[in-house]
């Protein structure tokens, strides 16, 4: 596994140098990319980091949504529903439609028909 | 893939709670609180975004009958998916990172000095 010497300093001081080079480890990451599919062989050393920087962006704009949902329902505390409701107020969430609404299908639908009046753009 | 909850090592297929957790709590308000299952959440969250990009980079690298996905072949399936804005960024930061890699020299002595 690659591991990231100078250049973590230099491109990570700043958001993530107090945990280190990489808020996510590396080998979790490459356990899960592996597990996506039969025809994932081979995984470049940088792709692992390239992802640990792909998913901190992919968090914060998934909380930030989802934040916008508490404020919206009164709330200071975060929860599984307000993902939910980003989640389906966004487009490029929608392979995460089934993942929230497992457990949940009655208020992920009140969700679907209110979060209809929220504008993102 | 619906192997939720099953078997011992379960956990594997999620990053740790705690760094997800605190990525959160970055973004988020001083006074703001995240319920344990919203953590849960983005645990399968981050995991499912994982499997959806990786997946389409490595069909891409099929057809290309290449057996290794790269940091190109990320970036490209990030743009291809819909996520344009952190495609751009993403592609900065591998450049960023190939440069560096590919000239050790700019190791400082300090550093060489640590890894006796």
């Amino acid at each position: 596994m690659r591991q990231a010497g100078a250049y973590s300093g230099l491109l990570c001081g700043g958001v993530s140098g107090r945990t280190g080079p990489h808020s996510l480890p590396l080998a979790r990451i490459k356990k899960i990319m592996k597990k996506s599919g039969e025809d994932v062989k081979m995984i470049s050393g940088e792709a692992p980091i390239i992802f640990s920087k792909a998913c901190e962006l992919f968090i914060q704009e998934l909380t930030r949504r989802s934040w916008i949902m508490a404020i919206q329902g009164k709330r200071r505390t975060l929860h599984k529903e307000d993902l939910a409701s980003a989640v389906i107020a966004t487009d490029i969430f929608d392979f995460l439609i089934t993942l929230v609404s497992n457990s949940d299908s009655h208020e992920t639908t009140s969700a679907i028909m209110e979060v209809e009046t929220v504008d993102f753009s | 893939m619906d192997d939720r909850g099953n078997g011992g090592n379960g956990m594997e297929r999620l990053l740790p709670i705690a760094n997800v957790g605190r990525l959160m709590k970055q973004i988020l308000p001083e006074n703001a609180k995240i319920s344990k299952e919203a953590k849960e959440t983005m645990q399968e969250c981050v995991s499912e975004f994982i499997s959806f990009v990786t997946s389409e980079a490595s069909e891409k690298c099929r057809k290309e009958r290449r057996k290794t996905v790269n940091g190109d072949d990320i970036c490209w399936a990030l743009a291809t998916l819909g996520f344009d804005d952190y495609a751009q960024p993403i592609t900065r930061y591998l450049h960023r990172y190939r440069d560096l890699e590919e000239r050790p020299n700019n190791i400082s002595p300090h550093q060489h000095k640590d890894r006796a």
